[in-house]
């Protein structure tokens, strides 16, 4: 069967760079200046993606069932743990912070990411020593296995430090995920565009 | 006053990150919470921390913290009546 490549959009720029894409492209969703750098990461790359594809968004009541988020991650929220620890390092200035504890689980970007589309599918964050094509491609084709997903959110978050991330985003359908060693060979693709 | 309400307004915008929000864009008798400045529970534990923090100020019952956030006026003069630092 012909299938033609993923689409999918790839950041690795720097913190500045989320925040400049945020105000050129959304614009519309101030939440985002509250979360930690994986969230933001993969909230702007998501949003990023469903403008590319041209993806009509769910408004009011509506939502959509069938559309899991399934991420892939080394680091998971090392970068909003070490944030959160600074407030409660010293005892003399000891100030937990609850805002700052609300990123220190990584499956929370593939929340952001739900809330702002009404997506209601399963979401989950697997954490891998590095981006592995053959890998990702297993737990994506498992997340198929279900009655009811045909879509899922797919990528790489990564965020070693505030103003190091490395993301990419792709949306993989159930006719993609037919075929597992097609769809690591894809994902090859986006993982070597990744790391140039 | 009116000082301590444009300190307590700046404090507030840098630890809630409201990055589009100036002081003079915030009435001082508009809600906190709710339609106002859409804050949400997490920004409440915050405020109660910058209350703490700041102002040396322990809300001993965070359900105090409804009446508290109600204003910008209302926080401020709760402030002014019980800070210790």
């Amino acid at each position: 069967m012909e299938m033609k490549g993923l689409d999918y959009v790839v950041l690795n720029q720097g913190n500045a760079q989320l925040t400049e894409l945020y105000r050129a492209h959304i614009g519309d969703w101030p939440k985002f200046f509250k979360m930690d750098t994986l969230s933001k990461a993969g909230f702007v790359a998501s949003e990023l993606l469903l403008k590319k594809i041209g993806e009509r968004r769910c408004e009011g009541d509506e939502f959509i069932q069938n559309r899991a988020i399934v991420l892939f991650g080394s680091t998971a929220s090392l970068c909003a743990d070490r944030n959160y620890q600074e407030t409660i390092q010293d005892k003399d200035n000891y100030y937990p912070s609850p805002a700052l504890f609300v990123y220190t689980l990584p499956n929370i970007v593939t929340g952001e990411i739900a809330i702002r589309n009404h997506w209601r599918g399963e979401t989950s964050f697997y954490v891998l020593e590095e981006p592995d094509a053959a890998q990702m491609a297993f737990h994506l084709a498992c997340a198929f296995q279900d009655s009811v997903t045909e879509s899922i959110l797919a990528g790489w978050v990564d965020s070693r430090m505030n103003d190091d991330f490395q993301v990419f985003m792709t949306i993989i359908r159930k006719e993609d995920a037919a075929d597992t060693e097609r769809l690591a060979g894809q994902l090859q693709l986006i993982i070597n565009d990744l790391n140039k | 006053m009116e000082e301590m309400i444009l300190k307590l307004k700046q404090e507030i915008i840098e630890v809630l990150n409201l990055e589009d929000i100036k002081p003079e864009d915030i009435d001082n008798d508009a809600p906190l919470f709710g339609e106002g400045l859409g804050l949400d529970s997490i920004d409440a534990l915050e405020l109660i921390v910058l209350m703490e923090k700041n102002y040396g100020i322990k809300l001993q019952d965070p359900a105090k913290g409804k009446e508290i956030f109600k204003s910008i006026n209302v926080m401020a003069d709760y402030i002014q009546k019980n800070r210790t630092r």
